[in-house]
């Protein structure tokens, strides 16, 4: 893949003006915050063992000069740094969502869902904190070198000191945070469990309450709780050593450049005022050599996570070509010869238009395969599929959608209100209120507050099962469509209302094309014909009533 | 429906109190911990005055050697630096880990014992948002920034201490940053607190949409929804830009206004030494002293300040924990003083009637005799009263008019505790618990043996394929581990139901995702496990109807037949009706 390293690439050019700018306010907010303790050291060397009232006055004048100038500089650089970084974190984001739901689909083969939605979150993030981390490195390394010629200037031996002892020291520290490292990896994630499993009991205490489980629950989580807490405990133990290492290590090298300013101060090489500075300096340091280290870290998972989004970015679409539109108006008529698509081994079936075909199979992964074919989600290994006569790989699947609208049984809802979900997919100005009462969905309006208007979660989480399919129907059924293929639409539903919504079903769409995949006798019953399908092919047709009473295996399939 | 009625938060008093009976047992402890840090902080600033010492020495003109004995000391200074430090660390850590895992474990404890209809009526998530978001941002307090804030307030109080060791006039000019400051923290905290909230309500809403685009991206596909949703994206990705840019916006002004404070107080600090100096008051050292103190104090100070909001939240966070603490849990008046144990598995209704809070009367007049061991199907429209009609029957809901007895013993009059459970409810929940699968299962019976679980599974249908996991029965299942198909998980459920063993069981179980292949295999696993119990069933299909003694049609809240499947196809009410649909309408 050519296209793979330049996600990285690409993000950073496309806002490589801002990011310049916002560099050079940090440079400057570095280079003066590493000049306060020089000040400080100057303004006592000439003011405070002088006793020269001009000389304190110019160096509070100056040091009040560099405070204003690294202010302002942090305030603007790191606005400009924190802007950049949330417009690529947005860019990214929109366009893998563009990726994702573009109509000839592709990108999601071979990912669940979660792993999808956290390429669009987690690893956005870890690309677009590349914009915090590079100005701010920039910036780091303009100090360190700020820093390096003041103490140069002061003192050859003092300045080389610091200079080549700050990265040992680092590179010791880091080397004392390793074991801390690899133990709080796997301590994190089972002190991390307790929060887990709380959640995890909350999610089901209408499970534990329905069995009086509460007990058992309760000290399930006591050991769990008990069990996350010897392991923070270790961890903190380990985290408590490497801060005491921390501190004393730093402590030591600081009375190491006392020692040799002190006898270089006392030989005369250096001021009082270089001393005072040259000590501010090597603690000053620490911070952005620091940030060095970070950034490195940063870049390592930015290319890790580039690396995943560029899969996403550039994955084959799932269905190749197809530029015609279907007749308009299109009658929708479906003709399949030969089909092979997964587990269908030549499927032939005609639907004229305007039929209502009940489709019975007892094999779940025949109907999707199927389905996912009639609007080209995928297309067939083999054999033919028309709409109206026209190859269905010659259409194109955005249009190909508005003339043939399939229900999967596991479609989605989405936020917004019980009103919005259902006209989502409506031609504007439709009426949908027959669908509504078609789909039994004005009885679940009629039991939410607000009704039509009330609030549906993401995915339709606030609704029970029932409600849920039963808003998805009359989605379904609103759009109107040519074609309209149902999948299992009422398995969630009590028999009163699955007799009702059959009634409803074929009332709403008597003359027009429809396919009802179930096994339902309500449904079914409802239907001009039923055929029962095997993978391979059509083992029986007739009207339910028929199959019912002369094919044992379709009354075994449907009555149980 | 009912209005939501979240959960209660508690006020400061009462958040004090729990604090400080949390803190109780571990007060040796935390007396020790706060010692070693004052001890570490009050080390650590010895740093300055001995380095003002060796500047002292050679403005003084004494030989070289003579600055060893200072910088003998600071090495002194550093090791005992750090060996307080990892005591005070170690020690705050454990304190306030050990009273978080306290905390936690009364929480969870508390919140299994509240009502059901408590927590229905609070809407889970309110309670996952408290077991979640809450819990993790006073750990995160407990584990940063409450040892950060403690440390950075002890080096702050001693630095002030040290600069009047020095002269007291150092500590007063110090002091001239304190309004500055005060005022910065003034302008900031009002302004940052509500900002920060609404870029974690940003954040929290663009993740949401993204799971519904891009986790539902299928169905958009499927109705051509593929511009709105990218719409919807692109308004929430604004909205987090925008909530970002404030947020960021809020601290870079508070920065600025902590970079004068320091300006402020460094030159205070400098003056005062020239002054004192001049006057021969103190010398160069201690002048330098004073200035590198200071200095010092600009990470810690800033440290202070920004952290401000973060004990605030924990603070907002612990208050709505231990709001649920205080929840009255229904123990006490719900335990009779004498529970009477069923005499078998019979259930009688008399005259039963409920309305939920507020509500419209939903049941209405409910009488039904059920013999042990027979099974009842419940068959009606949706909002005909079958959950309801459920739930009483499980007591998870106390009727508002009427009795239910099992076993001849008023469902009241036995009790809670979970030994002389009666009663067992399979909901249309499907949760499978995040863990081994044997694990799952005995949380219906914690002394389950591996033969039982196994038996369990076998009376269902499920044994086949649990030991075929890759890990057979101790394959972690659940969120994070091995996922179930909803036919699974639904067994599960079943098998946990064998294990509890009640002898009544009440089965408002939906095959909703199932499909309809799936349901028949939960049809049958459904009878299996009441062989042996009395089973009242909300039937989804009809054909569990027809495998029952005893089908009850409800209407509205009312019992509108009722007898065998043949008694009512034969009498032609609406039970047939539904029946001949099924069969060949047309």
């Amino acid at each position: 893949m050519v296209v793979r390293p330049r996600v990285l690439r690409e993000t950073v050019t496309a806002q490589r003006r801002e990011l310049t700018v916002a560099s050079l306010f940090l440079i400057l907010h570095q280079a003066c915050e590493a000049m306060v303790p020089v000040l400080v050291g100057v303004l006592i060397d000439r003011a405070v063992r002088t006793g020269d009232p001009v000389q304190l006055l110019i160096w509070l004048v100056v040091l009040g000069l560099d405070f204003l100038l690294l202010s302002n500089g942090y305030r603007i650089g790191s606005r400009l740094t924190y802007l950049a970084e949330a417009r690529a974190d947005q860019r990214l984001r929109l366009r893998i969502t563009d990726r994702v739901l573009d109509p000839r689909g592709g990108a999601e083969r071979s990912r669940l869902p979660g792993a999808l939605v956290s390429v669009a979150t987690s690893d956005t993030k870890r690309v677009s904190t590349l914009f915090l981390a590079l100005p701010f490195g920039t910036a780091a390394l303009a100090a360190v070198v700020v820093a390096a010629i003041a103490l140069l200037r002061i003192s050859l031996p003092l300045g080389l000191l610091i200079l080549l002892g700050t990265p040992p020291l680092l590179y010791l520290l880091r080397v004392l945070g390793l074991p801390l490292q690899r133990r709080s990896g796997p301590e994190q994630e089972r002190a991390a469990r307790a929060a887990g499993v709380a959640a995890d009991l909350v999610g089901g205490v209408r499970v534990l309450k329905g069995l009086r489980a509460e007990p058992a629950a309760e000290s399930r989580y006591t050991v769990t709780s008990q069990e996350s807490l010897a392991a923070t405990l270790r961890a903190g133990r380990a985290q408590a050593w490497y801060q005491g290492a921390v501190l004393a290590a730093n402590g030591l090298f600081l009375a190491l450049i006392a020692l040799v300013g002190g006898r270089l101060a006392a030989a005369g090489s250096i001021s009082i005022g270089d001393l005072v500075a040259a000590v501010g300096l090597a603690q000053f340091l620490l911070g952005p050599l620091n940030v060095f280290s970070r950034v490195t870290s940063a870049l390592a998972q930015a290319r890790a996570s580039g690396d995943r989004i560029a899969d996403v970015l550039t994955a084959a679409p799932a269905v190749a070509g197809g530029e015609l539109h279907p007749a308009s108006p299109t009658p929708g008529a479906l003709r399949l010869r030969g089909l092979r698509a997964g587990p269908l081994h030549g499927l032939d079936l005609t639907v004229p238009a305007g039929e209502i075909l009940g489709v019975a199979t007892a094999d779940p992964s025949v109907a999707s395969a199927l389905l996912a074919c009639l609007n080209r989600e995928t297309d067939p290994d083999d054999g033919e599929l028309e709409l109206d006569g026209q190859p269905l790989n010659t259409l194109d699947p955005a249009a190909l959608r508005g003339a043939v609208v399939v229900a999967a049984h596991d479609a989605e809802l989405f936020a917004g209100s019980l009103r919005e979900n259902v006209t989502a997919a409506a031609a504007p100005g439709f009426d949908t209120t027959p669908a509504l009462r078609a789909a039994q969905a004005h009885e679940v309006a009629a039991t939410l507050t607000g009704g039509l208007d009330a609030p549906i979660s993401e995915q339709g989480s606030s609704l029970s099962g029932g409600q849920r399919q039963r808003v998805a129907l009359a989605r379904a059924l609103a759009t109107d469509a040519p074609v309209l293929v149902l999948h299992d639409p009422t398995t969630a539903l009590d028999t009163v209302t699955e007799a009702r919504i059959a009634a409803g079903l074929r009332e709403l769409r008597l003359g027009r094309t429809t396919l009802v995949l179930a096994t339902s006798p309500a449904l079914l019953a409802a239907c001009d014909r039923v055929v029962a399908l095997g993978a391979d092919g059509v083992t029986a047709q007739g009207s339910h009533a028929t199959l019912l009473h002369e094919h044992a295996g379709y009354r075994e399939l449907v009555l149980g | 429906m009912i209005d939501r009625e979240l959960l209660p938060t508690a006020g400061g008093a009462r958040v004090r109190a729990e604090l400080g009976t949390l803190l109780r047992p571990h007060r040796g402890r935390a007396a020790l911990a706060t010692l070693a840090l004052l001890a570490g902080a009050a080390v650590s600033l010895l740093t300055a005055p001995l380095l003002g010492r060796i500047v002292d020495l050679v403005a003084q003109g004494r030989p070289a050697a003579s600055v060893h004995g200072p910088v003998l000391a600071l090495a002194g200074v550093a090791l005992g630096q750090g060996v307080l430090a990892v005591l005070g660390v170690y020690l705050v850590t454990r304190v306030g880990e050990t009273m978080l895992a306290t905390l936690r474990e009364g929480f969870i404890a508390q919140v299994l014992r509240l009502p059901l209809e408590r927590i229905e009526r609070a809407g889970s998530g309110d309670l996952t948002s408290r077991v979640t978001t809450d819990v993790a941002l006073i750990g995160d307090a407990v584990r940063d920034a409450v040892p950060q804030f403690a440390r950075s307030a002890m080096i702050i109080a001693l630095t002030l201490v040290g600069l009047a060791v020095l002269d007291w006039r150092f500590m007063v000019a110090a002091l001239f940053a304190a309004p500055v400051q005060v005022l910065a923290a003034r302008w900031y905290v009002p302004r940052a607190v509500p900002l920060y909230r609404a870029q974690r309500v940003a954040g929290g809403a663009q993740q949401q949409q993204l799971l519904d685009s891009v986790g539902g991206a299928r169905t958009v596909r499927a109705f051509r929804l593929g511009e709105d949703h990218a719409a919807r994206v692109a308004r929430r990705a604004e909205d987090v830009v925008t909530a970002s840019i404030a947020a960021v916006r809020v601290r870079t002004g508070f920065l600025n206004r902590l970079n004068l404070a320091e300006y402020v107080g460094a030159a205070a600090v400098l003056v005062v030494g020239f002054w004192l100096v001049r006057s021969g008051t103190a010398s160069v050292g201690t002048a330098s002293a004073a200035a590198l103190y200071f200095i010092n104090l600009f990470s810690p100070i800033n440290q202070v300040l920004l952290l401000l909001d973060d004990v605030q939240s924990a603070g907002a966070a612990l208050a709505r924990l231990v709001g649920v603490l205080d929840v009255a849990d229904g123990r006490g008046q719900t335990e009779p003083l004498q529970p009477a144990q069923p005499v078998d598995g019979s259930v009688k209704l008399t005259r039963l009637g409920h309305a939920y809070p507020g509500g419209p009367d939903v049941l209405h007049d409910v009488h039904l005799d059920v013999a042990a061991g027979s099974r009842v199907a419940l068959v009606g429209a949706s909002g005909a009263g079958k959950s309801t009609l459920a739930k009483l029957v499980a007591g998870v809901h106390r009727p508002t008019r009427g009795s239910v007895r099992i076993g001849g013993v008023e469902l009241s009059e036995q009790g809670a505790a979970p030994a002389r459970r009666s009663v067992a409810l399979i909901t249309q929940e499907v949760h499978v618990f995040a863990g081994p699968l044997a694990d799952d299962l005995r949380l219906a019976h914690p002394d389950a043996t591996g033969e039982q679980l196994r038996a369990a599974l076998a009376t269902v249908g499920a044994l086949d394929w649990a030991e075929a996991l890759p890990g057979g029965l101790d394959t972690v299942v659940g969120g994070g581990g091995h996922s179930l198909t909803v036919v699974q998980s639904q067994q599960l459920a079943l098998a946990r139901l064998v294990l509890a063993d009640p002898p009544v069981a009440v089965l408002d179980e939906a095959t909703a995702e199932a499909g309809s292949a799936g349901a028949r295999v939960l049809d049958t696993a459904a009878l299996s496990a009441l062989v042996g119990r009395t089973g009242l069933m909300v039937a989804h299909r009809l054909t569990q109807a027809t495998t029952a003694d005893t089908v009850v049609v409800l209407d509205c809240g009312r019992i509108v037949e009722q007898g065998s499947h043949d008694e009512l196809v034969a009498a032609g009410g609406r039970y047939a009706e539904l029946w001949a649909a099924w069969h060949d309408s047309r």
